[in-house]
């Protein structure tokens, strides 16, 4: 297997992915405590790398899912930002009109399909997702075929689920991982492990053991690596999603990193103990933004100033997508009882 | 043009799936026996070879992940049609139903579509036992966003399923496996049915007998018996469980002087009676002149063995018995009761069927 080094726009490219998530997260953060969104609030800072990683390699046509933990998920598939703060506000500009908060997100344009908060309750749905995808393309195969004497048909769309290491314990988890080998779709199942399902540690929950290798055990093609650098999320992705687009069936890339703020909200709760002393500063220390910063300049591939401007243009963005979100209108009373059904 | 087959219902289930499959290209017909060699009693018979292994398929033992697997290829445009050979299977996907399929397109503001029905089959009979025979339409009715249905007649059943299909929302599609057998008319050439309303199954003038399901057959027999002595009960087949049609019963109520039996085959405690009666009483109360009757299995579940199981289900002996004790009648109960009695065993519906079933 052939890994490639990002190129150097790609390095800058996911650079600029992770700040601009890392900059919303913040805004949101220190906006929150207005009282103003009223839902909910799971941030992913510290995680950004794994988001902008796999999503480098998408295009609009391949799906995304996702689970609580989304806003990183849904902007590094090219979710609209105006419109998941104003979802967040409960107006009816948001990307569900208001009806989901920070826990349901959807941008269909963007083939972001949607995140939800039961855990593991996305994970069947990207692998049908998939499933549908694979049988229309057989089917256009099959068309094409006749047409044009068999040739080779367009690579696949694929679907990408993320979940965390928690969702690894629900058993609709593994009831889609079966499915995905026997069908061999083009799935790839991007497990961010955090270590922490809420306040309780992996060891509390799992035998020690890695998750990647129960995956395998199911027949799954499965990597393993640093979650909290971009550059090598970058380069296992790659090979994971040519590898699903090629028809070699579901890929499995468990991803190491770390939450820095609270489970739910926009603080930090290190106060609390249940991490280990020092813990999270070791984990601030490889900030997957400092770190992708650190190559950067290392080789020489962007400068100071040239990242304080992108930096200016990202607040400044974000700013102004706060800026239309606050001026959304409220959804009627009426609209609360429209689309119970199709 | 009226082109009217008789077949049995169980017929009409295989006939309505197969012209959903030609007339949908995008269905997907799945099931924990969907393909084998006894094609879910007969009603996916053919099937698989007539529309490839690739639409008409069996699944692995995953009712939770396979219903939400379904969700998904609904939400990328195909029209799943997921098969458990009895209800208390789909009790395993009660979080992907309940969560996912009958939230999906309120919670993302209309923007997504479901398009999915659930074919579930309550058993009974030839010792089906506490954990085959539950009727659970109550507690899934009782979920907004999902449209449950149960029809009775082999007619309903057809165009009921080809609906349920065309349907764009989640759809549990409840069929009672004593129906299975039971021969009705079926109008190909009917235009495409709503999935709401009840069904006159018999005019009458007396007393009203609101049933579901199997217990709307049970209450046909009773009407039939009761005609002989004079008694006039309409019947209304209360074929949609949610949404549930009280208009058609308070309708009913002021032809028949408020007289009210309702007939469910399921526990007293989860019968959708309740539901059907709470709402009479709050948006037509002034029709119900008389304290109504609910014939409804007794609060435990159904032993398996036939020797106590054969006193577990009320019929239309007890359906009735109560007619005539609510209509002042009385005197005729024994005679009406010894003209309902058959000497067929309680535990098997017809004598077609041979254990096990």
């Amino acid at each position: 297997m052939t890994v490639m080094s990002p190129a150097p726009a790609d390095l800058k490219h996911l650079y600029y992915q992770m700040l601009r998530i890392r900059r919303a997260e913040e805004a949101i953060a220190r906006r929150y405590a207005e009282q103003q969104m009223r839902c909910p609030t799971h941030l992913c800072i510290g995680e950004e790398a794994i988001a902008v990683g796999v999503c480098a390699h998408l295009t609009a046509q391949d799906k995304v899912f996702s689970n609580h933990r989304g806003h990183g998920h849904y902007l590094a598939k090219g979710g609209d930002l105006p419109r998941l703060l104003a979802e967040l506000y409960g107006y009816a500009e948001g990307c569900c009109g208001g009806r989901g908060g920070s826990m349901h997100l959807t941008d269909l344009e963007a083939g972001f399909v949607a995140s939800t908060p039961i855990v593991g309750g996305t994970v069947p749905l990207a692998a049908g997702y998939a499933w549908a995808e694979q049988m229309k393309k057989s089917d256009a195969a099959q068309g094409s075929a006749s047409v044009a004497g068999g040739r080779m048909p367009e690579a696949t769309n694929v679907v990408v689920i993320f979940f965390g290491d928690g969702c690894f314990e629900e058993g609709v988890m593994h009831e889609t991982l079966n499915f995905a080998v026997l069908k061999q779709l083009p799935l790839l199942f991007i497990c961010e492990n955090n270590q922490y399902s809420v306040m309780t540690p992996l060891a509390e929950r799992q035998p020690k053991r890695d998750i990647y290798k129960i995956a395998a055990a199911h027949g799954l093609n499965t990597f393993s690596g640093d979650g909290n650098r971009a550059d090598e999320v970058f380069q296992l992705a790659q090979s994971a999603v040519t590898n699903a687009r090629n028809g070699l069936g579901p890929q499995f890339l468990e991803l190491h990193t770390h939450r820095w703020p609270e489970h739910c909200g926009p603080n930090e709760d290190d106060d609390l103990g249940y991490r280990s002393a020092g813990e999270l500063a070791e984990w601030k220390l490889r900030c997957p933004l400092l770190q992708t910063r650190q190559m950067l300049l290392g080789l020489q591939l962007s400068n100071d100033a040239e990242l304080v401007q992108m930096d200016a243009q990202l607040t400044e963005e974000i700013e102004q997508a706060f800026a239309w979100a606050l001026q959304g209108s409220r959804p009627t009373i009426d609209s609360m009882r429209q689309h119970l059904y199709a | 043009m009226r082109d009217v087959v008789m077949m049995s219902y169980g017929e009409a289930i295989r006939a309505a799936l197969d012209d959903a499959l030609a007339k949908f290209p995008e269905m997907l017909l799945i099931g924990e026996g969907v393909p084998d060699p006894k094609t879910i009693f007969g009603t996916t018979q053919g099937l698989r070879e007539k529309y490839g292994a690739e639409r008409v398929l069996d699944m692995p033992l995953a009712e939770n992940g396979m219903t939400g697997i379904c969700i998904g290829a609904a939400l990328a445009g195909m029209r799943p049609v997921l098969v458990h050979q009895r209800i208390d299977f789909a009790l395993l996907s009660v979080d992907q139903l309940v969560n996912n399929a009958a939230k999906w397109h309120y919670m993302f503001d209309g923007q997504q579509q479901v398009p999915l029905v659930i074919r579930v089959i309550i058993g009974r009979g030839w010792g089906q036992g506490p954990q085959h025979s539950q009727s659970l339409q109550a507690m899934f009715a009782q979920v907004p966003g999902l449209k449950v249905v149960m029809p009775t007649t082999a007619g309903d059943a057809y165009h009921f399923m080809l609906a349920a299909i065309a349907d764009n929302n989640p759809v549990l599609f409840i069929e009672h496996r004593w129906l299975h057998h039971i021969q009705g008319e079926v109008d190909k050439h009917c235009p495409m049915a709503e999935l709401s309303g009840a069904a006159l199954l018999r005019q009458g003038t007396e007393i009203t007998l609101a049933a579901f399901s199997h217990m709307s057959i049970e209450a046909l027999k009773a009407a039939t018996v009761l005609a002989s002595y004079g008694i006039d009960a309409e019947v209304l087949d209360m074929r949609c469980v949610s949404p549930l049609d009280v208009e058609s019963v308070a309708a009913s109520l002021a032809k028949t002087g408020g007289k009210l039996v309702i007939a469910d085959c399921a526990p007293e405690l989860a019968s959708t009676g309740h539901q059907l009666l709470s709402k009479l009483v709050l948006t037509h109360g002034h029709h119900l002149q008389q304290v109504p009757r609910l014939i409804a299995y007794p609060n435990h579940p159904v032993p398996t063995s036939h020797f106590v199981a054969n006193h577990y289900y009320p019929g239309a002996e007890q359906i009735a018995s109560a007619v005539l004790d609510m209509l002042d009648r009385s005197e005729l109960t024994e005679s009406v009761i010894g003209a309902l009695q058959s000497d067929l065993p309680k535990d098997q519906p017809d004598r077609s069927f041979v254990g096990p079933f």
